[in-house]
């Protein structure tokens, strides 16, 4: 470690690092534009100059932090008259052609450049010539839309496809001021992780389309998470506007896991925890309010406690129920369900679809169980789709447990399954099988708290976002109900 | 404790009657003056620029509201009065409000919108008369809210010379 003195603190800091990392990893504040912990420092941008001294006594010099290495016995200060001054002269140059577009920008109230102007910038411009006019509404592939007047040309987005995906599709093209961010021969951009280039960007060049004037950033409530598409877990911070509906998924920077990034296809997973509630006085058609049971009519809906009694009743009935677990429930379910299951005395499976193919080499691991290391630790079964159905067609009764259960069995083939068997089903979503006798709601991953084990075998959190609809009782909670009533009504040997 | 000291009467106003003669006689000239109240809602109020109404939504003059949802009235409003939802617009300013309401019962006309509005698109009109049977009926959707800019146009030209000192001269 290399001591250093930065504002008149002395600091232990990682000589690997750049000057600008010791500083914020010591939480002083050092603005940035170009600079990102995950990316090559490349000092294009100038915002984050401090004063440097090489040694306590000596003349101090203006540099870019994030180009500077410690050494040993440096003696730093951010806040003197001279950087700030040398700050606020590279400031105004950035913001010489830099749109007034605030009230229009996505990234207003996340941005860095806003941010910083507000604390350290003028009011007013000095200059009087017209700002640059350049295309607003660029079109990069599916994903990006880049917006080249508000560009400062800090390269992140260049360099994250050169360091991190390591597929350069990005290039500056042109020279001086006549300087613009484009794809290589006006190509779209490929690849799964276009979506971070939205992040990464310090200013609104580059926004989502999908999130594009959805919401203002600060109506959006924020809670962290785990992202539900792969077993890798991605950290992720879920965002609600005003609290109720999920309006995007971003990375969270995990060290462990997912560094800063995540994958297109976990950010753009919005519709399972989307969906409309089904229409009221019916079961299907939308998520399940409460629950709903098979009456004269087909499902019909009803009160959480008398699916229960349905399914205690089945239980009674057809002793040893096979139980399958869905590969998003959480460790607090399975462990809940696994008490039900010694209770029964039945056998405990979870469904563990095909990998999907997405495998890469930087996040997605291809496999669409989040949970499946946490489950296989507690003991339960991985089975496959088709095992599943082969394992259900040998069984008299069965408990079908956990978020989209049905959805990663196949709606088709257990509709197709012998009547002779009957389902109890804790699903988001009820559907009409033969076989189904209840179905009982339950929370989406974004509306429960609890905690999955990713492939590598690190904890990922999961909180409540926004709460779950009216009736929807926790799945934990609703199988100690059953278990309750297990116990209450012994089963006929 | 308080001890009231009662003022001593003189003789004159001990006997009762001329004092009660004398309110009476100004009770009676006043009827012959000009009344200083107004028969509301008969006779509406004076109404100039300063007066600060409901707020409503600028129309411009090519018939396209002002206001590109950009949220700072939503944020700056203290009573929590107005919700707005932004989408894309192909108008070369990119976002509009795909829905603005205020809710007329939560707004306490302060003039905070008209103050943190950047587009010039929100003003306090002189509209302050507000009752109806139903509640939904004065939560303001963005049609009820828009006004052409001329009938704004003397609080709009009263807001730039108060801010005058803010803004860069035309």
């Amino acid at each position: 470690m290399t001591k250093i003195n930065v504002n008149g603190r002395d600091i232990e800091v990682d000589p690997k690092q750049p000057l600008i990392r010791a500083c914020h990893d010591h939480g002083v504040d050092v603005p940035m534009y170009c600079y990102h912990p995950g990316l090559t420092p490349v000092g294009s941008c100038r915002i984050c100059q401090v004063e440097v001294a090489a040694a306590p006594g000596q003349p101090a010099r203006v540099v870019a932090a994030c180009r500077t290495p410690v050494s040993e016995g440096m003696v730093v200060s951010t806040d003197t008259p001279k950087a700030h001054e040398t700050r606020r002269e590279c400031l105004e140059f950035l913001l010489k052609n830099h749109p007034l577009d605030c009230p229009i920008c996505d990234k207003a109230g996340e941005c860095d450049l806003q941010d910083y102007t507000f604390n350290e910038g003028q009011a007013r411009g000095r200059s009087s010539e017209a700002r640059r006019k350049l295309q607003k509404r660029k079109s990069l592939g599916d994903v990006i839309v880049l917006d080249e007047e508000r560009c400062i040309l800090c390269s992140r987005c260049v360099r994250f496809y050169a360091d991190v995906v390591k597929k350069p599709q990005l290039t500056v093209e042109g020279l001086g001021s006549r300087s613009v961010i484009n794809t290589f021969m006006d190509k779209p951009l490929t690849g799964n992780y276009q979506g971070n280039l939205a992040d990464i960007c310090p200013v609104g060049a580059l926004t989502s389309k999908k999130f594009r004037f959805q919401a203002r950033v600060w109506n959006l409530s924020k809670s962290l998470s785990t992202c539900a598409e792969c077993s890798r877990g991605c950290s992720i911070t879920v965002e609600a506007l005003r609290g109720k509906e999920v309006k995007r998924f971003r990375p969270r920077a995990n060290e462990a896991i997912n560094k800063w990034w995540m994958c297109d296809v976990g950010r753009h997973a919005l519709a399972p925890v989307s969906l409309p509630l089904a229409p009221e006085g019916s079961a299907l058609g939308g998520r399940l309010r409460a629950a709903c049971i098979r009456g004269y009519n087909g499902l019909e809906p009803a009160e959480l406690h008398e699916a229960l009694a349905v399914a205690a009743d089945l239980v009674a009935a057809h002793p040893r129920p096979l139980l399958v677990l869905s590969p998003f429930a959480t460790q607090e379910e399975a462990g809940a369900a696994l008490e039900l299951a010694r209770a029964l005395g039945s056998r405990v499976c979870f469904v563990a679809p095909e990998p999907n193919g997405m495998k890469d080499e930087l996040l997605h691991t291809g496999d669409p169980c989040p949970n499946r290391r946490g489950l296989s630790q507690l003991g339960c079964e991985a089975l496959s789709p088709s095992a599943v159905i082969e394992a259900l067609k040998g069984a008299r009764s069965a408990l079908l447990v956990g978020e989209r259960v049905l959805e990663t069995v196949g709606c088709d083939a257990l509709g197709a399954l012998p009547s002779a068997l009957r389902l109890v089903v804790f699903d988001v979503v009820a559907r009409d099988l033969a076989a189904l006798d209840a179905c009982i709601a339950v929370p989406t991953h974004v509306e429960k708290q609890g905690h999955w084990i990713n492939v590598d075998g690190h904890k990922g959190v999961l909180n409540v976002a926004v709460s779950a609809p009216q009736g929807v009782r926790m799945l934990d909670a609703s199988l100690h109900a059953l278990l309750q009533m297990v116990r209450a009504t012994p089963a006929k040997a | 404790m308080v001890v009231v000291q009662r003022k001593e009467l003189t003789l004159l106003e001990r006997l009762y009657l001329p004092e009660v003669v004398r309110g009476l006689s100004i009770t009676f000239r006043k009827f012959f003056e000009k009344p200083i109240t107004r028969q509301y809602p008969e006779q509406p109020l004076p109404k100039d620029a300063v007066t600060r109404g409901q707020p409503r939504l600028v129309v411009k003059d090519d018939g396209n509201i002002a206001c590109v949802a950009c949220g700072m009235c939503e944020v700056a409003c203290p009573a929590y009065a107005i919700t707005i939802d932004g989408g894309e617009t192909d108008r070369g300013i990119e976002r509009e409000p795909k829905r603005f309401d205020i809710d007329m019962l939560r707004c306490i006309l302060c003039g905070f919108c008209e103050e943190a509005c950047p587009k010039d698109a929100i003003f306090m009109s002189d509209e302050l008369e507000l009752a109806d049977f139903s509640r939904a009926a004065l939560l303001y959707d963005i049609e009820k809210l828009k006004r052409p800019k001329s009938t704004l146009q003397k609080r709009i030209d009263y807001v730039y010379k108060l801010n005058n000192r803010w803004r860069r001269a035309p």
